[in-house]
């Protein structure tokens, strides 16, 4: 630090010097001339002038720089007080760089997911379309659809109000041709796709408008992962052939994936965790003549216009005049800002941990302000010194507050450096489902937040012990003497007052913790209608078509049921939580005209193999599951359905029942089955009622997931699987094998990732608290050693010394407790969003942290009250 | 008048010192060393500055831009740093002659009141 003093104002510093001696030669001169001899008038002088440093330093004030002199001085100081104390030095800067590094793991997550501006032109106009049914609202925008591709084509020319519209689904498809059959995920796009958003195209092209034509459209867009791996980063890329369900396709182009639409859930839609290939959109004249609400339309908004306008437009467009007719419904248009669509869902989530992680470092912040406050307090006879040599008190202050910021400071830098490593972590186990994961980066943001953190943390630290310090009698303090090495009975009971928040602190986040970890099980252990344990998925998307369909999973599924350990095997077209087949109306066999509509229920529908309950352990309730002899107009429905369709009439009369799929002109369909309902979504959300028929045409799924029961772990079955299925083809994709609990727990990862985070929080600061209280007792034990020696030597048992020093510890962990127990009750209904199956005020949870809290606290009160009652009294009685 | 350097220094008005080294510095430009003597033989060595306040006061008033310093050499041969008034000191010294002046007045009207 020296040599910057001596460039940025050495010369200052010389003249200074030069003039003020230069003042007291002549001065000395004068008075020798005047008759004096030299060493009289060296000392008159001296007299006279006073003390020349304390001038220089009352000069150094006047200059504009005084700031950055005294923040150095400080400096200096605290450096070398904080190395005086090493083993405190160490272990506050450990503490905070904890609080600090927690928070900056969960920013750089929140940067990269809330903040950081989406990689898309104009990406804070780019809106999702979605549309509610005015008769069919349902609770929290679950019944809210997405969009057309009516809609796409009409919009792109009559919405005037949006400078562009573009429209994805999700894609998948077999790959083959080029080395092994694989299953890829991808997105079925409209040509302006890729420069609706930005979205950089090289080498190659984005789609051509002709490309939408159905034949014209067999051209893909690749992603850059997609072509480093399986095309190892072939030059020649473009105009290669690569094969989507048998049918050559030309790559056209490669975009890079990060800059493009990231995979997972989006509204109702699952896109797969990687978005490897993009193929135009071609509708069909079936495909236009139908209605299906599978594309997601993205809207850009003219530069002049506001959403709300752009709302009104579209609802227009959406009721045209004379919409109004029976079984017609008013469409109610919304629009939300990509963002929203995007990261939505995981904003509440992110931001609970990031107060998780606020309340962890707060309560770091308490100890270490309890420890800073003993020392100032030990160290009072050396402030009052400083006082009494003309330091003024707010010198005092700064120097404090510039001691604390320095540990922040220091703990903040070890947090950023710790935080690479967080962060690996993180993106590596996060769970897929929150977006731009994999982007979350430590990066200047970041750690410019990092920095502001451990400031102010430093500010906060210090606050208590240098206010304390600044209102001290300079007197006072001197007179106290070596007895203030103990500190005075203020500080002690500031202490207390901090050990009391700390502890409300840190049981406020214990009961967040607690409430999402009971959930947490609650959601583990939810009865979904189906089995978890020992149920093996393979997701088979055969290359025969039609017909043969239905006799390859005939065949397939009786080869697997005669391996041994399996006991029973099916397909579905939707597994529960992955696939999903699309929903219908589904009208009662009497009912002749559609304009009941509104009145009638929607229900998922799914096709299945006969073996398909036996082996997903679904509950039969009423009638049967289907049989190799059923014909396609039988159905089994859902619990829900049956009673949505049949209300009050015992299940048992339901089978026979006839029904309608779809509109009362489809065949009519005869339920022979009821089941017991099936959560196919995730559990915490809402049950759409189910009706199943069976796997024969004209109705041929392409998608369908084998689901195979075992006796044992499903694992060591996969190789005798895997050899049936390339037996029955051998140009099928396999893709992963899962069992039925890894694709459940697929839907509980983000629940668990806050959990699991907030719990860890909450453990760290509860250990932060449990050091907290140690520390305060052992001050006080400290602090009254000579008391309690004499209480000892007076008569008072053991016993009695133990309860005493015990009951003030514990009595204010107590207060601490009820406190933050009310403040969790207050703020549990933030968190009844992200709750299951338990309320805010859940007794197991709060009980728990309750017991959990007061035995930590008792342990950490009892140590050194234990110390205090095994005192010599002799020994206490000469302490000092 | 029995004299002694601190009590001297006691009666100096708060914030006359300032008016006192601008008005002697007004004279000609002289260093801190023979401002102190200048205001000494001026005042008939009634006043007298510590000299632990004259530089800081200094250091104030050149960088509020009402003094402006300058090395230079002086006739003992030595190396000094001479004040100069600078026009918007003389503004600030005229200002506060005027209402040192209104004070004193003001003062003396009432210490002269009869009864």
């Amino acid at each position: 630090m020296n040599w910057l003093r001596w460039i940025r104002h050495g010369k200052w510093e010389r003249e200074m010097d030069s003039e003020m001696r230069f003042h007291v030669e002549s001065q000395i001169r004068d008075y020798i001339r005047q008759g004096m001899n030299r060493s009289d008038a060296e000392r008159r002088v001296r007299r006279e002038f006073g003390a020349p440093e304390l001038a220089k330093d009352e000069c150094r004030d006047q200059m504009p720089f005084a700031g950055v002199d005294h923040l150095r001085g400080d400096l200096r100081i605290a450096i070398r007080s904080l190395s005086k104390n090493p083993g405190f030095t160490l272990a506050a800067i450990l503490t905070l760089a904890l609080g600090i590094g927690a928070n900056t793991a969960i920013f750089s997550v929140i940067y990269a997911v809330l903040l950081k501006p989406l990689p898309y032109r104009d990406a804070d106009r780019i809106f999702v379309s979605q549309v509610e049914l005015a008769d069919r609202r349902g609770p929290e925008n679950s019944g809210r659809l997405a969009g057309t591709i009516q809609q796409y084509l009409e919009w792109r020319t009559e919405a005037t109000l949006f400078s562009g519209i573009a429209t994805m689904r999700p894609g998948r498809w077999n790959v083959a041709g080029d080395g092994e059959p694989e299953r890829i995920d991808g997105a079925v796009v409209s040509s302006n796709f890729f420069s609706f958003l930005g979205a950089p195209v090289a080498p190659g092209r984005e789609f051509l408008p002709e490309e939408e034509m159905p034949g014209k459209d067999k051209v893909v867009i690749i992603s850059d992962s997609l072509w480093h791996r399986r095309f190892a980063s072939d030059p020649n890329i473009l105009g290669r052939r690569i094969n989507l369900q048998g049918e050559p396709h030309e790559i056209v182009g490669v975009a890079p994936a990060s800059k493009v639409m990231p995979g997972g859930p989006i509204l109702y839609f699952h896109f797969g965790p990687r978005i490897d290939i993009w193929k135009p959109v071609a509708p069909t004249t079936q495909d236009l003549q139908g209605e299906s609400w599978d594309q997601i339309l993205l809207l850009r908004l003219k530069g002049v216009e506001n959403s709300e306008s752009g709302r009104d437009q579209l609802r227009t467009l959406l009721n045209p005049p004379g919409w109004q007719r029976p079984g017609r419904s008013e469409l109610i248009p919304y629009l939300v800002p990509l963002r929203e669509v995007i990261s939505g869902n995981v904003r509440l989530r992110l931001l609970l941990l990031l107060g998780a992680s606020q309340l962890l470092l707060l309560i770091a912040c308490t100890n270490i302000a309890g420890l800073l406050l003993s020392r100032t307090a030990s160290r009072s006879s050396e402030f009052a010194i400083r006082i009494a040599l003309g330091a003024t008190r707010s010198r005092v202050l700064t120097h404090l507050l510039a001691e604390s910021t320095l540990l922040a400071l220091i703990g903040g830098g070890i947090a950023s450096v710790f935080s690479f490593a967080a962060v690996r972590l993180l993106t590596d186990r996060g769970p897929a489902a929150i977006p731009f994961l994999s982007q979350v980066r430590v990066n200047v943001p970041v750690l410019l937040f990092t920095m502001l953190m451990s400031i102010i943390t430093g500010l906060m630290c210090g606050a208590v012990p240098a206010w304390k310090a600044y209102r001290r009698d300079a007197a006072a303090g001197l007179q106290e003497g070596g007895r203030a090495a103990l500190g005075g009975s203020r500080a002690a009971a500031i202490r207390q007052v901090l050990m009391g928040v700390q502890i409300a602190l840190a049981t406020a986040l214990l009961a967040s913790a607690a409430l999402l970890l009971h959930s947490f099980v609650k959601v583990v252990g939810a009865d979904r209608g189906y089995d978890i344990e020992r149920v093996m998925t393979v997701p088979l998307f055969p290359t025969v078509q039609g017909a043969q369909r239905v006799e390859f999973f005939g065949t397939l599924t009786d080869n697997i049921r005669s391996l041994p350990g399996v006991i029973a095997a099916g397909a579905i077209s939707g597994i529960p939580v992955r696939g999903d087949s699309g929903s219908q109306v589904v009208y009662l066999g009497d009912d002749v005209n559609n304009t009941v509509m509104l009145q009638r229920p929607i229900a998922g529908f799914r096709n299945t193999t006969p073996g398909y309950f036996a082996a997903s352990g679904s509950t039969l309730v009423a009638g049967r599951f289907f049989t190799e002899h059923d014909p396609v107009t039988t159905a089994v429905v859902s619990e829900s359905l049956a009673s949505l369709l049949w209300p009050g009439e015992p299940l048992n009369k339901i089978p026979g029942h006839t029904i309608h799929q779809g509109s009362v002109q489809s065949p009519l369909v005869s339920v022979v089955g009821v089941i017991r309902d099936v959560r196919h979504g995730a559990v915490d959300k809402s049950l759409l009622p189910q009706i199943y028929r069976p796997y024969l045409p004209p109705r041929i799924f392409s998608d369908m997931t084998l689901v195979i029961k075992t006796s044992a772990a499903p694992s060591a079955l996969v190789p005798a699987v895997r050899a049936v299925i390339r037996k029955a083809d051998a140009n099928i994709p396999i893709p992963a094998i899962q069992t039925m609990q890894e694709v459940v727990s697929s839907t509980v990862a983000e629940r668990q990732f806050q959990m699991t985070l907030t719990v860890l929080f909450a453990i760290l600061a509860l250990l932060l608290a449990a050091i907290g209280v140690y520390g305060v007792v052992s001050y006080a034990v400290a602090s009254q050693t000579r008391d309690i020696g004499l209480r000892i030597a007076i008569g008072s048992t053991r016993q009695e010394i133990l309860r005493r020093m015990m009951s003030k510890g514990m009595l204010v962990v107590f207060i601490g407790l009820i406190a933050g127990l009310a403040a969790a009750l207050a703020a549990a209904t933030g968190l009844r969003s992200l709750l299951y199956g338990i309320s805010p005020y859940d007794p197991v949870a709060l009980l728990g942290v309750a017991i959990v809290l007061l035995s930590t606290a008792f342990c950490a009160c009892y140590l050194p009250a234990r110390r205090a009652s095994r005192l010599d009294p002799m020994i206490a009685l000469r302490h000092e | 008048m029995p004299r002694h350097e601190t009590e001297t220094d006691a009666e100096l008005l708060q914030g006359t010192l300032d008016m006192l080294i601008l008005k002697i510095c007004a004279l000609e430009p002289l260093h801190g060393y023979g401002i102190v003597q200048r205001l000494h033989q001026i005042s008939k060595e009634s006043l007298n500055i510590r000299q632990g306040s004259l530089y800081p006061a200094l250091y104030r008033l050149e960088r509020k831009r009402w003094l402006k310093a300058n090395w230079r050499t002086t006739d003992g041969g030595r190396d000094a740093k001479y004040y100069n008034l600078t026009k918007a000191g003389r503004e600030q010294l005229e200002r506060e002659q005027e209402s040192w002046k209104r004070l004193c007045d003001a003062i003396s009207l009432v210490l002269e009141t009869n009864e």
